[in-house]
This record gives structure tokens, C-alpha cells and sequence, in this order.
């Protein structure tokens, strides 16, 4: 998409339009060439109002009230009434995509994209933009290209689907020959190379090859039914730094011992479930309880200290000081290790990161070694062995396993599997369906900031599962 | 005690009060507006320091070679926008980061204005005096911004121009745009480290301005000590006014009369420790931001670099 509209540069491979070979160098170039893009995250400045917004990108002398007009036609043309004057960060994200579409369409593009645009949409907003849609492609000629991991929509809005994963063209047919099934199927697919592989190092025994098959139940998933819930969340809401819901009415139990899997299409809301639980994002309403006490939410610190691990999803971004040492990583959380009165002992402080060094295998060149001279599997060692030496009641695992080779990532599954079997409440986040199901006790999938399905693992299967996180019920 | 409210009051009933403000006000003015057009863009430009020296140093030598006022506002504004692309090529063209610029050119011109007056020694005059018929007149204030010399006036042309181009232009949109979301700024095809250059370009132009006033308008002279941390306290104007040009030239008349009442307090022989009173003018900027800096919103951009894929 970022190709397209000039935002990326391609590595290798040509661009054709109408026939004609283009190179795409700047977003000017893209609009020139008539395609014009809905971004999912929106390209609009809050601070300006509607027309403002509307006609930035454009050249020419600012003429307010010919582009206040051109906002009324388009509103008219394809129903979609807006006030030209208001400050774009005071409408609603419906509204705001509302805007979006104007600011494209006013251009006149021959290729319109539209990146994920009902994400922020009520339904019956979403059916009214596609009955716009349908009368842009029918009367006007234009083609449309429609991004979405919501199998309805591309089934109910399209005439033929491309399925992609991971950067690849994966499957293409007409929408009259798929259904969401199939699509499911081809979307979720299999991470073949990387578990075959490890089956065929021994590894790890093959889960059963049939994709829609059931995984074989787990036999020491046995929950003791009196268990109290050491994480409760109860009807929380949070709101991303757009503005958009990020988690809606979640509520969730966990209890020791068990890891839960959370499934879902990236950008469900699994983010917004993280931060929340590394007291980086605020609820707006909702609490969440660790051993019945409730915890605030978003003050620096207090998750952790009220037992909370987190592996976080970008370990350079919120796990580790790169330039930092490893023993200093080591300790980040929790200093009183290596420190007196707030001195850093130093004898104590490598003891520390020795035994940690020893007890996770982290492979490294001494306590002292800067942390960006290690491997990324065992940067994600430091952080493991950091939050696991606090002894949490509960350790959230988001997308542990990025990035990792297969060793490590054998490593950090058998890890959480250990961290369970010690009355740990383990909390997977993972956009592999593969992990979940392998590691896994009890499995939700999120979708749109709530959880729309909950199964043990015995219930679980790629198809179900597949289904869920395209938001169709199965 | 009775003596230092009888002191305030006299200050502000005389007329040279008003003047000496008008005079510091306009002076912070030239500065602010250009600061304020280059916050907009998203730069928090800390080198309006040097560019007062400079364009003042320029706008002395201009006079020096030339014996013309008019010639030294032309240089003037060369030595200001030399500066002004110093500093936008290096921090939006070469992402150097823009604090360590800004301050290393403040202290670049310092040395070097300082240096350069010694070794030349320029001779300057002072600029014509109009008074504006009628409205000079007007009892306390007609003097004070009617009654000055030339150079004043060009702040008159200069603030609505300053306006018109952020809120009325094409140009001005794309600015604020840039200001706020650089990224959307870009999707929509808006050169983003372009505008924010240019807008520092125009930062340099007003305080090359600000220094031909100040040699022409007001001192007379060239000294290296003569814009003496007002270029911080325009900056300060600028935050202060919630990054409206309404609210700037708010934060420079009030600032200015702080400065303007030191000078009076003094002159009526008060015996109040100089230093202290030196110190005002930056205690009331220091208050004012207190008070007001938290109520208003920055553009969102501001003194973040762009930088094209980093969201």
C-alpha cells in the first residue's frame, strides 16, 4: 500500500499503470497518477478544521470557500454530510474517516485504496460507506482496492479477493467462488518452514498436518475448580492515542497455573491488553484486580509491583536499554538486588546478573557487556530472566517469540510452560495461531477490543479460531 | 512605603514609561513573530539570539560602509536569514538535532559579532524620528507609538503580513499542518522539512529586522552585549501567548514592561538593589510561564524532527 501512494520505494519489481510502466517516488507522483488512499490511520492534522484538512496537499491559491463548496457536492453525491467548519479533532472517528474519504475523492482518483476503513465504523456506518463504494466503482469507473481482515466485508463488498500473508500473494478468486471458510483457511495458513523444521530437528513432535483438524487436548490443562482468579479485569475500556477503542467492555479471570492464548488479528485491541497490564495505558473506565486487590491502572510501576511480569511485544522499544549493560538491564525493575539505601553494590549487582546469566544460558560476554552487542534471542533472555526473577503472580508474554530463531523460540515456550507448572498465570499474546495452540490451557480471540470467543484447547481448531478473528461467527 | 507607591505611580503617569516599553516591546516583537512562525512549523527555534546579533552587526555594518539606513536594514536582514540557514539546513536538511545547533550558533555569533566590532569599530547613526500627526499627540501612549523613529514602523506592516501568511495562505496551512502531524503532512504531499526551513528563513528575516530596529530605532550603536537574553525572552513570549500571534505580542508587552519599569525605578534614584532589579524582567517571565504555560496547547510537532517512515 505504502508503494502505492509513494511512501515506500520498491526494492525490486515495476509498478504498471493503464499499461504504462511509473515509478513512484513521492505521494505528489501517486496523486498525479490518480490514486488516491483512505489511510487506516488517518493522514488528517486534529488541529485544523474540515476544509483546512480537505484541501491541504492541493496547490494553488487557498481558495476557503470554492473548497467548502466541492466538501458540500461530494456530501451530496455519495451521502456523506459533514461540516465543513469544524475542528477535525473534535469529531468522531466515523466522522473523521468521513473526511478522509472527501479529502481523497475530491482529487478524482482513478484507483481509490481503502485501508481497513471500517475498523473505526459503526456497522451500519460500514454499510452505508460500501453502498458508497458500490456507486463509486458502478457509475463513476473507478476501481476501488479494499484492505480487510474482516472475512464479510471482503466477501459482501468485493468482485474478486486477493488473500495475502506475510507479504505475499498467497491465494486470488472471484468473491462468487469463496466463502469464509476457505479465506480463513488461506489467511491463518501454516508457518510450514519454521515448524516443519523444527519437527525435523526432533524438536518438537508435529501437531496433526490437517489445517482444519482438531489439536490434540492438552492432558495437564487440569484447572482446580476452587481456584480464586489471581488476574481479574472486569468491563475495562481504553481508549488508543487516536482516540479509537481500543478495548471495549473486556473482561477477563485468570487463574494460577494456566496459560491463556490471546488470538486475533493484529491491532484488536491485544496492544491496548498489554500496555494496560505494563501500567503504560489508562483505563477509561473498568478495573483490574490482582488477588482480589485492585490495581491502578496506568501509574508507572504499580502493575509491577502488584506481581505483574511483562515480556513486552517491542523489546527494544520497552524491554531493554540497548546501551545499558546486561547486569544493569538485569535490574531495571527492581534494583533493591544490587542496591543499599540506593547505591548500586557492584560486587552484588554481578553476582546477581551472573547466576541469572546462568540459570537462562543467555549467551554474552559477561555482566558487563552492553546489551546491544547480544543476540536478539538472548536479549529476550535478559528480559525473561529479569521478570521471572521477581517471582510474578502473573507474567504477560506478548508476541514473546518475534524475531526469534528456532532454538530460542523452543526455549521460550518450554520457559512459559515451566513459569505455568510453577503456579504462574501466564498470559500469551501472540499473532501466531501456532503458538497459541501449542502452549495454551485456554484460548480467547479478540476482535475489535472484545473478546468474541473463549474455548478450552481441546475445542480449538485453525478453522474455528480462523473464523473468529475475522469476526464471523463460527 | 507610602514613597515607592507614590514612586509606581509617578512611573505611570510619565510619559518616557511608555516609551522605554514601546521600545523594548517592539524590539521582542520582531523577534517573536518570526519565532512564532517557526514554532507553527514545528521548530522550537533557540538561535533568535543569534540572529538579533547578527542582523544587528550586519545592519551596523551596513550603515558603516554605506552611511545608509535603508542599506543597513537590507543587511540586516542578509545577516539574520544567514543565520536562519545555518540553522534550518543543518537541523532540517542534514537532521542535525536543532538544540544543539541553535545553541551552538548563539555562541558562534556571540564570539564572532564581539570579535568583528573590536577589530571594526563600525560607526552607525540613528534613524529619522516621525511623528504621526494627530495620534502622536494622544497624552501618555501617542509619543510612545507614534513618535519613533522609522524602523519602529515596519512592526506595523510586519505583524498583520505575519498573520495573513500563517492564516490565510496556502503556505500558512501547509506550515501549521507540518506543525502538528508531519506524517499526515506528508501523506498529503507537503514537503514537510521544506516548509519548516523556509519558516525558519522568516524567523531570520524579522529578527535581522529586530536588530536593524535596534541599532536605527533605539541604541544607536553597535555592542555585542545589546540583545542581552532577549532573544530567550521572546521565545518566552511565544509560549507564554499559546502560540498565538495575539498572545505573543500580549507576552512581549508585558515582558517589556517589566524591563521598561526597571529602567524608570532606576531613574527616579530609588535605591534598590540593581541587580535584583535586573533580575525582574526574567522573574516575570519566569512567573508568567507559570502561570500560563499549562493552559495552552503546543503544536503537536513541536521541536520533533521529521523524519520520513518513523511514526
Amino acid at each position: 500500500m505504502k508503494m502505492l501512494i509513494g511512501l515506500l520505494l520498491p526494492d525490486a519489481g515495476t509498478i504498471s499503470i493503464d499499461g504504462r510502466t511509473e515509478s513512484i517516488h513521492d505521494p505528489l507522483t501517486a496523486t498525479a497518477l490518480g490514486i488516491g488512499m483512505v489511510h487506516q490511520h488517518f493522514s488528517l492534522v486534529d488541529a485544523l478544521t474540515v476544509w483546512e484538512n480537505a484541501t491541504l496537499g492541493d496547490t494553488g491559491r487557498l481558495d476557503p470557500s470554492a473548497t467548502r463548496d466541492r466538501i458540500g457536492e461530494i456530501a451530496e453525491q455519495y451521502g456523506l454530510v459533514i461540516d465543513p467548519d469544524k475542528r477535525v479533532g473534535d469529531l468522531t472517528a466515523g466522522l473523521r474517516q468521513r473526511v478522509e474519504i472527501i479529502k481523497c475523492l475530491r482529487r478524482d482518483p482513478s484507483i481509490v485504496i481503502f485501508d481497513e476503513p471500517t475498523s473505526v465504523l459503526t456497522p451500519e456506518e460500514s454499510e452505508q460507506l460500501f453502498e458508497s463504494l458500490r456507486h463509486v466503482v458502478a457509475a463513476e469507473n473507478r476501481a476501488v482496492v479494499l484492505v480487510s481482515h474482516k472475512l464479510d466485508e471482503v466477501l459482501h463488498a468485493t468482485d474478486d479477493i486477493t488473500i495475502m500473508r506475510q507479504g505475499r500473494v498467497v491465494d486470488q478468486r472471484y468473491s462468487t467462488d469463496a466463502d469464509a471458510p476457505t479465506l480463513a483457511r488461506a489467511m491463518v495458513g501454516r508457518e510450514v518452514s519454521l515448524r516443519s523444521e523444527r519437527a525435523a530437528l526432533g524438536i518438537h513432535s508435529p501437531d496433526d498436518t490437517d489445517l482444519g483438524g482438531t489439536v490434540p487436548a492438552k492432558t495437564d490443562a487440569v484447572l482446580p475448580a476452587t481456584a480464586q482468579p489471581v488476574l481479574r479485569i472486569d468491563r475495562a475500556i481504553a481508549h488508543d492515542a487516536d482516540g479509537v477503542v481500543a478495548l471495549d467492555e473486556f473482561s477477563l479471570e485468570m487463574y494460577p497455573g494456566e496459560i491463556v492464548g490471546v488470538a486475533g488479528v493484529e491491532g484488536n485491541g491485544q496492544r491496548a491488553l498489554g500496555d494496560v497490564l505494563s501500567s503504560l495505558l489508562t483505563l477509561s473506565s473498568g478495573t483490574v484486580a490482582v488477588d482480589g486487590t485492585e490495581v491502578p491502572t496506568g501509574r508507572s510501576g504499580a502493575m509491577a509491583e502488584a506481581g505483574i511480569g511483562v515480556i513486552p511485544e517491542d523489546r527494544h522499544d520497552s524491554g531493554l536499554v540497548l546501551d545499558m549493560t546486561v547486569a544493569e538491564n538485569l535490574v531495571l525493575v527492581d534494583q533493591s538486588r544490587a542496591a543499599t539505601r540506593g547505591l548500586i553494590d557492584q560486587r552484588r549487582l554481578n553476582a546477581f546478573a551472573e547466576e541469572m546469566i546462568e540459570q537462562f544460558n543467555i549467551a554474552c560476554g559477561g555482566p558487563n557487556a552492553p546489551m546491544w552487542s547480544v543476540s536478539g534471542g538472548n536479549q529476550q533472555r535478559v528480559v525473561l530472566a529479569r521478570e521471572l526473577s521477581q517471582e510474578p503472580k502473573i507474567l504477560v508474554a506478548a508476541q514473546p517469540t518475534r524475531g526469534l530463531d528456532v532454538g530460542a523460540i523452543e526455549y521460550m515456550s518450554h520457559r512459559l510452560e515451566t513459569a505455568a507448572a510453577s503456579e504462574v498465570a501466564v498470559l500469551l499474546i501472540s499473532s501466531e495461531l501456532e503458538e497459541i495452540l501449542e502452549l495454551s490451557h485456554r484460548i480467547i480471540v479478540m476482535h475489535s477490543g472484545r473478546i468474541v470467543g473463549e474455548m478450552s484447547r481441546a475445542e480449538a481448531n485453525f478453522e474455528t479460531l480462523g473464523l473468529l478473528m475475522g469476526g464471523t461467527a463460527a | 512605603m507610602t514613597d515607592l507607591l507614590s514612586a509606581v505611580y509617578e512611573i505611570f503617569s510619565s510619559e518616557s514609561t511608555y516609551l522605554n516599553g514601546a521600545l523594548f516591546a517592539a524590539f521582542l516583537a520582531f523577534a517573536a513573530t518570526g519565532e512564532w512562525v517557526a514554532e507553527r512549523s514545528g521548530t522550537l527555534n533557540i538561535s533568535v539570539e543569534g540572529m538579533l546579533l547578527g542582523g544587528a552587526f550586519a545592519a551596523a555594518m551596513g550603515c558603516h560602509l554605506t552611511g545608509s539606513v535603508a542599506v543597513g536594514l537590507l543587511t540586516a536582514i542578509l545577516g539574520g536569514v544567514l543565520i536562519a540557514g545555518v540553522q534550518a539546513e543543518m537541523s532540517h536538511r542534514l537532521a542535525a538535532d536543532q538544540f544543539v545547533v541553535g545553541l551552538t550558533l548563539n555562541i558562534l555569533v556571540l564570539g564572532l559579532t564581539g570579535f568583528l566590532e573590536n577589530e571594526i569599530a563600525p560607526e552607525t547613526t540613528l534613524a529619522g524620528r516621525w511623528e504621526i500627526p494627530v495620534l502622536s499627540d494622544i497624552p501618555l501612549l501617542g509619543q510612545a507609538l507614534f513618535g519613533q523613529r522609522w524602523p519602529f514602523y515596519i512592526l506595523y506592516l510586519l505583524l498583520p503580513l505575519s498573520w495573513w501568511l500563517v492564516y490565510r495562505t496556502r503556505w500558512g496551512l501547509e506550515l501549521r499542518s507540518v506543525g502538528e502531524n508531519p506524517q499526515s503532512a506528508d501523506v498529503s504531499g507537503i514537503d514537510v522539512n521544506k516548509r519548516r526551513r523556509q519558516s525558519i528563513y522568516y524567523a531570520g528575516l524579522t529578527c535581522g529586522l529586530g536588530g536593524a530596529f535596534l541599532i536605527f530605532g533605539h541604541i544607536g550603536r553597535f555592542e555585542d552585549t545589546i540583545v542581552g537574553g532577549r532573544g530567550f525572552i521572546a521565545i518566552a513570549a511565544v509560549i507564554f501567548g499559546g502560540w498565538t500571534l495575539r498572545g505573543t505580542l500580549a507576552g512581549c508587552v508585558i515582558f517589556a514592561g517589566a524591563l521598561s519599569f526597571r529602567l524608570s525605578i532606576q531613574g527616579l534614584g530609588y535605591d534598590i538593589n540593581s541587580e535584583l532589579l535586573q533580575a525582574l524582567p526574567f522573574v516575570v517571565t519566569i512567573a508568567g510561564m507559570a502561570i500560563f504555560a499549562h493552559r495552552v496547547r503546543a503544536p503537536a510537532a513541536l521541536a520533533r524532527p521529521f523524519i520520513r517512515g518513523l511514526r
